[in-house]
């Protein structure tokens, strides 16, 4: 956030064509709010208003938010049919949005996304970390 | 399953066994809200109310050897809700705690075994860790704008220090290079350690305390030996 603050960082918001959707991952929002009492949800947001001429925002959101299914160390228990099964809400949330891309600041959302999009039928979709949109807008000099 | 295996085993119910556990689970009123929030109720007969009132009931061992805890994700949206306040995803992570370290499901307790002997989930050695981020660096550099890009291992006093994810230098380093390109082009004073750079602690998941200590606590002796202003741990 700093560097595009201070503009040390420039950025090219029509870089990024596809329609794009936030989500928040448990342990930034959600947990965060619960143990430390500051969830982060507006600091995304407003970077994700920075990389973006238009993006959207899934329902529910924020504290109310669905899981991936991902966290929690299911990526690597084995318990993979119900890991799958459980990222059925998220990926029906990210069609109903109408994104052709979602954007996530956790490597554990990133790889269960990835891992289940298939499974149920959006194979399409793209699966972005929050900092490779900045990555990927940035102007060069 | 029989019927008769389905029948509650009246041995488990042991009052005084979770007594000491103060996540208000004796506060349950029941009314389920957790259950009709919770995006796995349903599956192998789970659902956090029944965790919450066999942990209010003292059935501490059906609920340690039970395959739910690990079904869970740990996401929160059930103690959110929860109009009693009661610490449900504490209550799964005390429970899977409780585990034989041997029966921790998956690679969870085997990567974290292994990051607590070498410094990192994959056993990964310096040398090859070296080569992985100095090859990836190479790549940076053969794109435009981006010529004489480096990166120094183990930079002293550099302004960020960060992390690694493990599966960024396994399967996924094409993902190491955002925040690198974003470093660059910031003109950021930044560094990574060379030993001990695992960001993931995997401690978190299987509810073990002293290891989590440990993980953490090697970031700390980083920041201190390397004398970096800031961390970066995405992890
Ligand atoms: S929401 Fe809270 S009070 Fe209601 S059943 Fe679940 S744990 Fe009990
Ligand atoms: S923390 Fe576990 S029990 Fe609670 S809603 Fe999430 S997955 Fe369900």
């Amino acid at each position: 956030m700093k560097y595009i603050k201070e503009e040390r960082i420039k950025i090219d918001k029509s870089k990024i064509t596809k329609l794009a959707a936030y989500h928040d991952p448990c342990n930034y929002g959600r947990k965060a709010q619960m143990l430390f009492g500051h969830g982060y949800f507006q600091e995304p947001r407003w970077i994700m208003d920075q990389c973006a001429e238009e993006w959207v925002d899934l329902y529910p959101m924020e504290m109310n938010q669905t899981c991936c299914g991902g966290g929690g160390g299911t990526l690597t228990t084995g318990n993979d049919e119900e890991r799958v099964y459980y990222g059925r809400k998220k990926i029906d949330q990210i069609k109903a949005s109408g994104a052709e891309m979602i954007v996530v600041p956790c490597h554990s959302c990133h790889g269960q996304l990835n891992n289940i999009k298939k499974e149920h039928g959006f194979e399409e979709l793209e699966v972005k970390y929050l900092w490779e949109i900045v990555a990927d807008a940035l102007i060069l000099k | 399953m029989t019927e008769a295996d389905k029948r509650v085993n009246l041995d488990q119910l042991d009052h005084d066994s979770c007594r000491s556990w103060d996540y208000s689970q004796d506060f349950c009123v029941t009314c389920g809200i957790c259950s009709s929030m919770c995006p796995v109720s349903g599956i192998d007969d789970f659902d956090p109310r029944k965790l919450v009132r066999m942990i209010s009931l003292g059935m501490e061992n059906e609920a340690v050897d039970s395959r739910w805890p690990w079904i869970c994700t740990m996401c929160g949206k059930c103690e959110a809700s929860c109009p009693m306040e009661i610490k449900i995803s504490s209550i799964v992570r005390k429970i899977r705690s409780l585990r034989e370290r041997d029966e921790v499901p998956g690679i969870l307790h085997k990567g974290l075994e292994t990051a607590l002997k070498t410094g990192n989930n994959l056993g990964l050695p310096k040398e090859d860790f070296e080569f992985i981020l100095e090859d990836v660096a190479e790549e940076i550099a053969e794109e435009p704008s981006f010529e004489n890009f480096t990166v120094e291992i183990d930079k002293k006093g550099a302004n960020i220090l960060t992390t690694i994810h493990n599966k960024l230098v396994n399967t996924h380093t094409d993902d190491l290079k955002h925040w690198w390109k974003i470093f660059h082009a910031a003109g950021e004073d930044w560094t990574v350690p060379s030993e001990n750079w695992e960001g993931t602690n995997w401690g978190l998941f299987t509810g073990d305390d002293e290891a989590m200590k440990k993980m953490s606590g090697r970031i700390v002796d980083h920041m201190k030996n390397l004398g970096a202003k800031n961390l970066l741990w995405p992890e």
